[in-house]
């Protein structure tokens, strides 16, 4: 069961972060954009009464995912280290931090289910919950990435709560936007509350950004020394990921902010009431994502402590090198052969089928992906009924990468298939992304070809690939060679960046109006073949 | 509301297919004492290996590693300088060898890495 236990703990980062964001991000948007006390006029009890609601359920389960964040850590070392182990562990900084960070969130989350809920329009309270929080928010420094380093200590920890807190503000606000939307069009709040918001969140946001860019850069320049290594190493590669993110989610804020203008310069609604929504929606994606890639960015080693495992920035750029794609495998009994020799820690011996197997796993994914991309094209420019099928590839690729994703393991290998799934985190990551890429066909085909206008099945398409691109962002292959490992992950962080726009185009391609939806549409399907042609070109390290 | 629920409920299994990272390589070797000080055959000695984070010694355990994967837990005691650990390794036969460690650093997140070394 150590799969499924470094499996939950490396997902409980992020929604901790998210949860993180409800609780400081909706103090940060009650006091800084909402303001009750001062539009107690504008506001109706209803939507202070669900801004408030999401503050506090954020913060229960931010407490809620502190403990578990404990358990599991017990749960690995007992699975990892083959022992209980207290009472060593009582005396960490991460099971006493933990216990007091728990401890601190449920008194900010009670007194804001307690107190503030019943003075919702008190300026007093407000403020007060947030000085409530303080204590809490400090608390969270001694468990971040910062706490075990031995230079600028203090400095880096500081700063990084800083950063939380700017990412806090930012992703809180947006999704307390997406609650004002919610309650906008379920005519429960004033029509001019929708617009207001906005234009304040708008000047907030920005203020945000700069928050998170001022604190984030000092912190970069202590853990990246050199322009290579943001280039050619793990944390820096994960870091251009978050810039790139952080771009996208930006482009959307722009949007928001243009159609804000307009509506403020000259009453241009239709722009803020019938497309802003559907850009905070991709915003939050986008948002989310990033929140799950700082997770997973404190789980690499910093860059500056790994000079000798830094790969070049010519091999970085090799490993997208256009090349025939390998459509021949080595046999299965070539590939297990190899195997016993390629695990060994003495005498290790590098597997030429090993590689070449995954080369070619990857490259017929490519030539999948490449093609069905060719056909979702035909789809929107021409009248070919056929071409309307394509996402048939997706559950022809779900079938190909259940026999070839793990070869070691049941259906062909000689490790079973519920071992290998709930002992290894790897083949557990490798059995979901199957599973989603097959369901992601069945979906989408069966989305493409009903009759009902109403169906929601178009929409389980985007989510699932913004899913898989999350995988793809965070994706890990475990070994000791750290900078093969990187090499293999720098293809699937750029791919997972694809998977993202794939998600974010065909979500606004469902929801927006004509021409946007059509610009959204050709993005998405152009983010699906990009895809493809890395895969297609994908070649593994030899190790 | 049925349909609310059933939505609900695979985004909630959505969410559990989510994979972040495995935690495996925070904390990383600085440098270790074999690249200067050799172990030779027949003598029993110390390895000495720096940390860029500080470690927790109670949950972390090093092997070592002989021929054929063979693994003998090995005795660890922190050493002088901070991040650095000195393990004690019995007199060995000329051999290709390796320290293989489990480390938790004090960030929380627990290492697994080996160092190869030649006895001779």
């Amino acid at each position: 069961m150590a799969g499924i236990a470094d499996f939950l703990d490396s997902l409980i980062g992020g929604f901790d972060l998210i949860c993180y964001s409800f609780l400081m991000g909706g103090l940060f948007w009650g006091v800084f954009v909402l303001r009750p006390w001062s539009n107690s006029n504008t506001y109706n009890p209803l939507l202070l009464d669900k801004t408030i609601g999401l503050i506090y359920q954020g913060g229960f389960l931010l407490a809620a995912a502190q403990i578990f964040k404990i358990v599991l850590k017990i749960w690995l070392m007992t699975a990892v280290l083959e022992r209980w182990p207290f009472p060593e562990f009582a005396d960490t900084t991460q099971f006493i931090g933990g216990i007091i960070r728990a401890a601190l969130t449920l008194i900010v989350s009670a007194y804001v289910y307690f107190v503030l809920r019943k003075h919702a329009f008190s300026k007093q309270h407000w403020w007060l919950a947030c000085v409530v929080s303080l204590p809490m928010v400090i608390s969270g420094a001694w468990l971040v990435h910062a706490a075990g380093r031995f230079d600028n200590r203090a400095f880096l920890m500081t700063f990084t709560v800083f950063h939380q807190l700017g990412a806090a503000a930012w992703v809180g606000g947006v999704l307390q936007l997406g609650n004002v939307w919610k309650l906008h069009k379920q005519q429960s709040i004033a029509i001019e509350n929708w617009p207001q918001l906005l234009k304040v969140f708008s000047k907030f946001g920005m203020i945000s950004v700069c928050f998170i860019l001022l604190s984030g850069l000092p912190i970069a320049l202590q853990y990246i020394d050199t322009l290579n290594a943001l280039v050619g190493t793990g944390y820096g590669n994960l870091l251009m990921v978050k810039v790139v993110l952080l771009s996208l989610a930006l482009g959307c804020a722009w949007l928001n902010r243009t159609a804000m203008l307009a509506y403020f310069a000259n009453k241009q609604t239709s722009a803020l009431f019938k497309r802003v929504p559907h850009y905070v929606e991709a915003e939050t994606l986008v948002l989310i994502t990033l929140l799950f890639t700082a997770a997973s960015l404190a789980s690499q080693p910093p860059a500056i402590d790994i000079p000798l495992l830094t790969a070049s920035w010519q091999e970085v750029l090799n490993t997208f090198n256009p090349q025939i794609p390998q459509t021949t495998s080595p046999s299965h009994v070539a590939l297990i052969a190899g195997e016993a020799g390629r695990v060994a820690i003495i005498n290790q011996v590098p597997s030429l089928a090993a590689t070449e197997w995954s080369n070619y796993n990857h490259n017929i994914a490519g030539l999948f992906l490449t093609v069905m991309s060719f056909f979702a094209m035909l789809s929107y420019t021409t009248k070919l009924p056929f071409t309307k099928y394509w996402p048939l590839g997706f559950v022809g690729l779900g079938i190909f990468l259940f026999f070839r994703s793990d070869a070691e393991t049941w259906p062909l290998g000689p490790i079973g298939f519920w071992d290998s799934t709930f002992n290894n985190g790897e083949v557990l990551q490798h059995r979901i992304a199957t599973l989603l890429v097959f369901l992601l066909g069945l979906f989408e085909l069966t989305a493409r070809i009903t009759k009902n206008p109403l169906s929601k099945l178009p929409y389980f398409f985007p989510i699932l690939s913004a899913f898989g691109g999350l995988m793809l962002l965070t994706h890990s292959h475990v070994g000791f060679q750290a900078k093969s490992a990187f090499l293999i992950q720098v293809g699937h962080t750029t791919m997972g960046i694809f998977a993202l726009i794939l998600s974010c185009g065909r979500w606004l391609e469902l929801k927006l109006d004509k021409p946007g939806k059509d610009i959204a549409g050709f993005i998405s399907v152009a983010a699906l073949f990009l895809i493809g042609v890395i895969l297609m070109f994908y070649r593994e390290p030899l190790y | 509301m049925k349909n609310r629920q059933t939505w609900c409920s695979v985004l909630i299994v959505l969410l559990c297919m989510l994979r972040v990272n495995v935690a495996n390589a925070h904390a990383v070797v600085t440098e270790y004492s074999l690249k200067l000080k050799p172990i030779h055959a027949q003598q029993a000695d110390h390895i000495e290996i720096s940390f860029n984070s500080k470690i927790e010694l109670g949950l972390s355990q090093i092997y070592l590693v002989s021929k054929g994967d063979k693994h003998a837990l090995l005795t660890v005691e922190m050493g002088h300088k901070q991040g650095q650990i000195i393990i004690s390794v019995p007199a060995l036969e000329a051999g290709e060898y390796a320290i293989r460690f489990k480390v938790f650093a004090a960030d929380g997140h627990l290492t697994e890495d080996v160092i190869h070394f030649t006895v001779s």
